[in-house]
């Protein structure tokens, strides 16, 4: 992400939780939180805990990012943000957590009752991990009448207009499957896939992770009993190489779309 | 074998609670955001490095990248850089320390480094990585900000030591880690007492294959990794050189430590063209040197003192200015000269004021006036930097002086000013300072100092990377006088100005005869006749012959992976 994405990110997440940008120029901006977001991301609870005791009236943080050091003016104080930066990972986290649910209908403006049906889609992380680590992302859909799965569901999304509350002479039709056993289809689904795949990455690992504790068996050979820090350091072997998958959905919701949707 | 794969399912859960509740439901803006985040975050692939990607005005060179990658593939992040000096080690630890903050798995930071560093360590992450990172001046900093940069000697202090002390870090860099390798003092203890997750140790020193240093700084960096000190020393002799002979050794010092050395880099090193002028005394000059030598033999009370004396004879080729400053002071010194000892440094004086020209400015002058670029003159002395600020100036050539005792904000503006506006540089001390003046690419080596290092540190401000034109050297040496015999046979004896920089760090850490200047001192100052001199000379450069051919013999554990 360069520093002008990030610029456009933090404007976009501002927006979206209904913050007012006082100040939106080349390299900083000025943000004036909501009571919702001052709590989210200020983290003051007994601030906020003595204010509603006492009956005050809410004063939330304004904030200033210097998203751009050479372009914003020298009199400009303000947290720095870079990707990487602490505060930037706090906004993703909290971005994930307020848009962790949701649900949604297609919206076209119908003339005539139309039907909408119901889908589960999800967002997918799956992290490959051992002493390394790689990331697949995955989007799928699943049709809630007829379990037909759809892949890439996300992007597809995107095409559609969509709008948070049932349009006028729409109708919803009721799930024949309930969307905690659609999530267990699609689990089962990434699975299998997974069993598929070729697992010369977790071989590799268990390579160096055996060559590592033979090296660490040697400097304590002479040691009859093992010492507590010899436990500890083989743990640490096992933490840092031992390979796992974890699946994890990023965010996901339910779905009425149109029958020719998808 | 199978590999165990998890299944997060707390959104299900909560996805359930959500359906009965009919809601809270999130935006979609936000629920788009947090994807396109997401596809920002991931890791595409087990091998290779996210920060260059985000870091588009930094090219780092392709030894740097590998070295980060081996550290954060191969090392957990805990290793020793011990890099040849110029090659950029605070690029990998940059690197390193964006790769992780990238991957979320780092936030609090302390960087430990030489005082003289904080200021240009915190302005390099912040220029080139975007790493808000804090040179520390009060104490609150150290929980307050989450990267903090300090110098060892404030940091292990109370009360910083205590507050550092309850501190989680995930990150510790430690610069010029070589200072750590006894583990009896008080730094290594301090070390020793921080939390850490990961831990960098950059050193430019390489570390000698003694056992002692090795099982120190791999204690530091994995505790506990190495069994027990005793235990330790029982199977591997403490003062044992052996670690090429023992496998298992190797292996771990490759598993820590990653050294490139200049040749490895593959970088084309411009040259180094050297060309020593011959400089010849004028008749006064001439007089005033053979009467300090004279002296060596008289029964004055300056005889007694062979340091103040070579001292003497060596600022003589250098300026009569310096000479004079150095008179002043011997006589202010002492609380009761005795008349003689008044008569003598009277008699010296006189024949400093003898003195009308000097031989070796008229050169610098006609030679700066002929490469009409920039050029560093370096001397040993500052009343000849002074004389050759005041002399460059009556002769139209604009100059700037640069001292070691120069404040950091002083030494940047010396140092603009002097790639923007004016022609010489006039410099005492080229110090480890880290000033970088690759811009330039001239040298005057106006005397010549005895210890090789310093040698080497006031060609490596110029010669390093990002230099692009072949660096020219030029050395005077001043006709029959000490210095002649030291460039002569030291310096192009041993070929010191074509090696390059670390290949003499090694050799004199091999050799552990001490310093050389000491040597020098010896031995023009206790021979007792020319020939005694150039036989004891002649010793000292077989030695580092010696050395230099025991090291291209022996390949040392740390060199590259097998």
């Amino acid at each position: 992400m360069q520093q002008q994405e990030i610029h456009n990110f933090l404007e976009r997440y501002f927006t979206a939780n209904n913050c007012d940008v006082i100040e939106n120029n080349k390299g900083y901006m000025t943000v004036q939180l909501t009571v919702e977001l001052d709590k989210e991301l200020m983290n003051r609870p007994f601030y906020w805990h003595y204010l509603e005791k006492t009956g005050g009236v809410p004063n939330p943080m304004k904030l200033t990012f210097i998203t751009n050091k050479q372009q914003a003016p020298d009199n400009v104080k303000g947290e720095v943000i870079h990707f990487g930066s602490p505060r930037l990972h706090q906004i993703f986290q909290s971005t994930k957590n307020l848009a962790g649910f949701i649900r949604l209908y297609e919206n076209n403006q119908f003339r005539t009752q139309t039907p909408l049906i119901p889908w589960i889609g999800l967002n997918i992380k799956i992290s490959y991990q051992c002493d390394r680590k790689r990331d697949v992302f995955q989007s799928i859909g699943l049709q809630l009448i007829n379990g037909r799965m759809v892949e890439d569901f996300h992007d597809k999304l995107l095409r559609l207009p969509l709008k948070s509350n049932i349009p006028d002479y729409a109708y919803t039709l009721s799930p024949l499957i309930k969307p905690k056993s659609g999530v267990n289809r699609i689990q089962s689904f990434l699975t299998a896939g997974i069993e598929q795949e070729d697992q010369a990455w977790a071989e590799e690992a268990r390579k160096r992770w055996k060559k590592d504790l033979d090296l660490l068996h040697h400097f304590y050979e002479d040691e009859e009993e093992k010492s507590e820090s010899f436990e500890t350091e083989k743990k640490a072997l096992q933490e840092q190489y031992e390979p796992k998958i974890n699946i994890t959905i990023i965010n996901g919701g339910v779905f009425y779309l149109t029958e020719g949707a998808l | 074998m199978t590999v165990q794969i998890n299944f997060d399912s707390s959104w299900q859960d909560e996805m359930a609670v959500r359906i009965e509740n009919d809601g809270p439901w999130g935006n979609w803006e936000l629920y788009k955001l947090a994807i396109e985040i997401e596809k920002h975050t991931i890791i595409p692939e087990f091998e290779g490095l996210q920060a260059p990607v985000h870091l588009p005005e930094l090219t780092p060179l392709p030894h740097q990248l590998e070295v980060a990658k081996q550290v954060v593939e191969n090392m957990n992040g805990k290793a020793i850089l011990a890099d040849e000096v110029g090659l950029g080690k605070t690029i990998e630890a940059g690197l390193i320390l964006k790769e992780y903050m990238i991957r979320g798995l780092v936030k609090k930071v302390l960087i430990l480094v030489p005082a003289s560093l904080v200021s240009q360590w915190a302005m390099e992450l912040n220029t080139k990585f975007h790493i808000p990172a804090i040179a520390q001046k009060k104490s609150y900093v150290w929980e307050q900000c989450d990267v903090v940069v300090s110098s060892i000697d404030t940091a292990k202090r109370a009360p910083h030591r205590d507050i550092i002390n309850n501190l989680n870090y995930d990150l510790i860099i430690i610069d010029e880690a070589h200072k750590l390798k006894n583990n009896k003092t008080k730094n290594y203890e301090f070390v020793q007492n921080l939390k850490k997750r990961f831990c960098l140790l950059l050193t430019a020193t390489p570390i000698q294959n003694r056992i002692e240093e090795i099982f120190n700084l791999v204690s530091l960096l994995k505790p506990g990794h190495l069994g027990s000190e005793s235990a330790f020393f029982d199977k591997y002799k403490k003062d044992s050189r052996s670690v090429n002979d023992d496998e298992h050794l190797r292996e771990l010092v490759n598993k820590v430590m990653i050294r490139n050395r200049r040749s490895d880099t593959g970088i084309e090193w411009t040259k180094r063209q050297v060309e020593t002028l011959p400089i010849e005394f004028s008749k006064e000059e001439r007089a005033l040197y053979d009467s300090i030598q004279a002296l060596r033999s008289s029964e004055s009370g300056l005889a007694s003192s062979q340091f103040s004396l070579m001292t003497l004879q060596r600022e003589a080729c250098s300026s009569r200015e310096a000479v004079f400053y150095t008179l002043r002071n011997m006589l202010q010194r002492q609380e009761n000269p005795s008349v003689g000892f008044q008569n003598t440094i009277a008699q010296l004086i006189k024949r400093v004021e003898a003195v009308t020209k000097n031989s070796k400015a008229e050169k610098a002058l006609e030679l700066i006036k002929q490469i009409n670029d920039k050029v560093i003159i370096f001397t040993e002395y500052r009343a000849t930097q002074l004389y050759l600020q005041w002399f460059l100036k009556q002769n139209g050539i604009t100059s700037v002086p640069f001292r070691g005792g120069f404040k950091r904000g002083k030494k940047d503006w010396m140092r603009e000013l002097f790639q923007k506006n004016v022609q010489v540089l006039i410099a005492t001390e080229a110090g480890g300072e880290g000033i970088n003046l690759q811009f330039c690419s001239h040298i005057i080596n106006f005397d010549l100092p005895w210890n090789p290092m310093r040698l080497e540190q006031r060609i490596g401000r110029i010669h390093r990377l990002g230099q692009e034109k072949d660096v020219k050297i030029y050395n005077f040496a001043t006709k029959g006088t000490v210095e002649e015999h030291v460039l002569k046979l030291l310096y192009e004896k041993i070929n010191l100005f074509e090696k390059v920089i670390g290949e003499l760090d090694d050799i004199l850490t091999k050799l552990e005869f001490g310093n050389i200047e000491d040597h020098l001192v010896d031995i023009f100052g206790k021979s007792s006749s020319e020939g005694e001199m150039k036989i004891k000379m002649e010793n000292l450069t077989s030695m580092i012959q010696f050395a230099e051919e025991m090291k291209e013999d022996k390949p040392r554990a740390a060199t590259g992976n097998p």
